[in-house]
């Protein structure tokens, strides 16, 4: 799965609110490449979200840096090579970065055929027929394409999510981060979202998924990360951290939710 | 025995029943432009309150271009002069008494720095006093209405603007398609029933001279000296428009929200 290709290079992450007091991220480091379908998981506090949340900077780091596309995005301007300063322009990088929401953040007041084209045509302007045609091809994938002049509020949360995966995909991103993407579902409509997910995995998308999920994590993941108190404790294959656990804060997570 | 209304009284009041509904027209006139007004400088206050101008930023960034933490630099970097500006007119509008604004307007502003042309127009009302009051209770409503707007605004789910950036909108576009569309449903019963309150607001012009409906009881009051009969008619009046219009605004308000029970 993982080619080796970096795309992400995340160094030393920090979120301290309160000058240190508290501290979300406490050096965290990842690499990750072209491909991988990284899998966080970890107690509930743990600033697995706020890892995810920062990668296209919904959280603002306060130390460290994220090297995507090869700027560092947690600076708010950079020398380029003739030493001129240059403005960070952090839309750019967010269109390539799709995220998926565990609340799903449908926007109430579009269909769902314009909740998906209104990125592509304002942001990327393509032309509105190009992305009604994507769009539809995109929810034939999902099994959706007869909700399209439905509005959010008449779905029901599994088919709210799965719109929410198609419509961050319709950016064409380079890689997805889901941040808990099946928490707030009822349990039956788990399984058609992960399945979602895991067709993604198979077509080669880079992804870094937050669940609790352990199953997904297990099956689907190449790397699974574990998080606690703001620290990166240990990272592996799933076997590795499934079959083999070596810190002990991990054997007492997993006890737990095994 | 001197009873507390005397019927007969009314009947003295039917010379001046034009003078009632000149009061109503320059009740009504004064109230609609007030809203006008107080809703152009809303806008402008809560794009004000909300923008993002950070001219001394910089000094907030470290040598290699990060946001640092703490430090005088930090501070002064998150200093926005436009949002600072308009806060302050906010809140110094909002902890006065119309009644003193009104008068300062009318006195202070055009009484001494501003000349107004006098001249009347609809025939009876009197621009150089009909104007500053349009433009006190405007100033006034404007603080109240970009309070409305603001909290309007920032009533909306944080996660419809995260959803939005993620896809790569600029904070514009955000605005404008997402937040800003879902922002004037819940508001525009809000800034509907500002009208109603400017309506019995506005009566407070007849202190500088505006001729609305108080001003009409006054001058009844000047000629015959009956004083309870012309404020019921003027009571009578002030119900008869606020009632209406407020009960329109609440069933409109029923029919908007039919859509969205979530």
């Amino acid at each position: 799965m993982g080619t080796g290709d970096k795309l992400i290079e995340i160094t030393d992450l920090e979120k301290h609110y309160n000058f240190g007091a508290i501290k979300a991220l406490d050096g965290v480091t990842v690499e990750v490449n072209r491909g991988d379908v990284i899998v966080v998981i970890g107690p509930s506090g743990s600033g697995k979200s706020t890892f995810l949340r920062s990668l296209n900077l919904l959280e603002e780091p306060t130390g460290g840096a994220i090297i995507f596309d090869g700027v560092d995005i947690t600076r708010k301007k950079y020398k380029d090579a003739d030493g001129k300063w240059v403005k960070v322009n952090m839309d750019l990088h967010r269109q390539k970065m799709g995220m998926v929401f565990q609340h799903f953040n449908l926007f109430p007041h579009m269909t769902i055929m314009d909740n998906m084209i209104l990125a592509p045509v304002k942001v990327k302007n393509v032309p509105e027929e190009e992305a009604r045609k994507k769009a539809l091809e995109l929810l034939d994938r999902v099994g959706l394409r007869d909700r399209a002049d439905a509005y959010p509020i008449q779905l029901s949360g599994g088919q709210k999510q799965r719109i929410a995966i198609v419509r961050a995909l319709m950016m064409e991103p380079e890689v997805m981060l889901f941040d808990e993407p099946t928490s707030a579902l009822d349990p039956e409509m788990v399984g058609e979202v992960l399945d979602v997910m895991k067709q993604l995995a198979k077509e080669g998308m880079t992804m870094v998924v937050v669940t609790h999920e352990m199953g997904f994590a297990r099956e689907v993941g190449n790397r699974v990360l574990f998080m606690a108190e703001g620290k990166l404790l240990e990272q592996g294959t799933p076997s590795d951290i499934f079959e083999n656990p070596q810190h002990p804060r991990l054997r007492e997570f997993l006890s737990k939710v095994l | 025995m001197n009873s507390f209304i005397q019927l007969e009284n009314f009947s003295k009041l039917t010379p001046y029943t034009s003078l009632f509904l000149q009061g109503v027209v320059v009740t009504v006139m004064l109230s609609i432009c007030t809203v006008a007004i107080g809703f152009i400088l809303a806008l402008i206050l809560s794009a004000m309150r909300m923008s993002r101008v950070y001219p001394f930023a910089f000094l907030g960034l470290d040598a290699e271009g990060h946001q640092r933490e703490k430090g005088l630099g930090v501070t002064i970097g998150k200093f926005n002069p436009l949002a600072f500006l308009a806060t302050a007119y906010v809140e110094i509008l909002r902890s006065t008494p119309v009644i003193v604004q009104v008068a300062v307007i009318y006195y202070g502003v055009f009484g001494a720095l501003i000349d107004l042309p006098s001249f009347t127009f609809f025939g009876f009302i009197k621009f150089e006093r009909f104007f500053p009051g349009v433009v006190a209770l405007g100033m006034n409503s404007g603080a109240y209405l970009c309070e409305i707007m603001r909290s309007g605004i920032q009533s909306i789910d944080g996660g419809q603007t995260e959803a939005a950036r993620s896809l790569g909108m600029s904070q514009y576009q955000n605005m404008r398609y997402i937040i800003l569309p879902q922002a004037i449903k819940n508001i525009l019963p809000a800034i509907a029933n500002e009208f109603v309150v400017i309506i019995k607001e506005s009566a407070i012009t007849y202190t500088i001279g505006v001729q609305d409906i108080m001003s009409a009881v006054n001058a009844v009051r000047g000629a015959t000296f009956i004083i309870i009969e012309p404020l019921l008619v003027a009571t009578a009046i002030y119900f008869c428009l606020c009632f209406p219009t407020s009960k329109l605004i609440a069933y409109f308000e029923r029919r908007m929200s039919r859509g969205d029970r979530r």
